[in-house]
């Protein structure tokens, strides 16, 4: 499905022609990059899924404060400060892609895909180097000591 | 595709829950890594078992305040700041069983299409799918009982 939209070809070549054809390297480039964008959109949705199953059950702890404050213990073990990183990353990601599809799909932006492309990948850096923060520094100050790290905007 | 007449609206659906969803995660990562008062979990490693991470003073004044003077900044009461709040429990708790019910649509309905993908055989199909809807339907049970019995 996602394939449809983003490797849509241009409208000058759209009537019959298909992708495999043309062989211009910049029709080319995109098709690659959009079967990555699409696949790490699957890989990510999948993995957000599972997140959120092992959330919702660890959540039951809500009842009991003793288990809840275990739970969330664990959740500042070096281990998870990593993985905290990585859900991160994953959600960013496939958030604003998912944004780009929407605005492709809703606006009809496809003549501006590439612009919107890199906007939405400076935007999501921007997300994980600034909601990330939190977890680089703990983990550099677990590891380095504490006062090494500087704490900046937090 | 397998058929089905709702699969325009449901694509539709899907778009719409998706977009919710970025405002909604926003606002959950901000209220649990983010706010000095509120945020469940702190910029701090914990190594030793059983440890308890330390909160901010803010955190600690704000627990005091709605809690009483001898309770402590665990992260149980600094949730509790929020889910237990004579005002704002409800507005809370409407918010999470709102993103409940939104992830866990966006995100069966998307596991759903991926499992589509690669279950060729019609039976299989029907199999995959009412196993994940019934999954789904657990988890939200659970969900729902979590997020509206916290604090009584
Ligand atoms: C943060 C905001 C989110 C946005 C804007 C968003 C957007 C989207 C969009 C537009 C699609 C459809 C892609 C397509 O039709 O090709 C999609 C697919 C999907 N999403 Fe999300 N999503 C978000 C969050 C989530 C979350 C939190 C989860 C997991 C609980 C999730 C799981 C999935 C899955 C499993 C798919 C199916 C992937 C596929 O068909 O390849 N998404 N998302
Ligand atoms: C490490 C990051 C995260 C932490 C520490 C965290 C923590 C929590 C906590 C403490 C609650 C209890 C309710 C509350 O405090 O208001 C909660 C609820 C919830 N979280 Fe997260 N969360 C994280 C990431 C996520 C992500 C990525 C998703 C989406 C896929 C998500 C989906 C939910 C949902 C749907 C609820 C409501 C659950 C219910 O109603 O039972 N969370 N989270």
């Amino acid at each position: 499905m996602a394939v449809d939209t983003q490797d849509r070809p241009a409208a000058t070549t759209a009537e019959n022609g298909p992708t495999a054809e043309q062989d211009s390297r910049f029709q080319r480039y995109r098709i690659r990059t959009g079967m990555f964008a699409w696949i790490m959109h699957r890989l990510t949705g999948v993995g957000l899924v599972v997140y959120l199953i092992i959330h919702i059950w660890g959540l039951k702890s809500l009842s009991d404060p003793e288990t809840f404050n275990a739970l969330i213990a664990k959740y500042h073990s070096p281990i998870f400060k990593v993985g905290e990183f990585a859900l991160l990353v994953a959600v960013a990601y496939h958030a604003m892609n998912g944004l780009r599809i929407v605005l492709i799909d809703f606006l009809g932006w496809s003549p501006k895909q590439k612009r919107l492309f890199v906007t939405l990948g400076a935007v999501t850096a921007l997300i994980i180097l600034v909601g990330g923060w939190p977890s680089i520094y703990s983990l550099g100050e677990w590891l380095f000591g504490p006062g090494t790290m500087p704490s900046l905007f937090l | 595709m397998a058929a089905s007449k709702s699969n325009a609206l449901n694509w539709f659906l899907h778009r719409i829950t998706g977009t919710f969803l970025i405002f909604m995660l926003i606002t959950h990562f901000w209220v649990q890594h983010y706010d000095h008062q509120v945020a469940s979990v702190t910029h701090e490693v914990v190594t030793e078992k059983g440890e308890m991470p330390d909160y901010p003073d803010a955190a600690k004044e704000g627990v005091k305040a709605k809690m009483g003077n001898d309770v402590e900044a665990t992260p149980y009461n600094v949730v509790m700041q929020r889910l237990a709040d004579p005002v704002y429990a409800v507005l809370w708790k409407g918010f999470n069983i709102l993103f409940l019910i939104v992830a866990l649509h966006h995100g069966f309905y998307g596991l759903n299409n991926v499992l589509t993908d690669y279950i060729r055989d019609p039976m299989g199909r029907l199999v995959a799918r009412s196993l994940s809807w019934t999954v789904a339907l657990g988890l939200l049970i659970i969900g729902l009982y979590s997020v509206i019995t916290a604090g009584w």
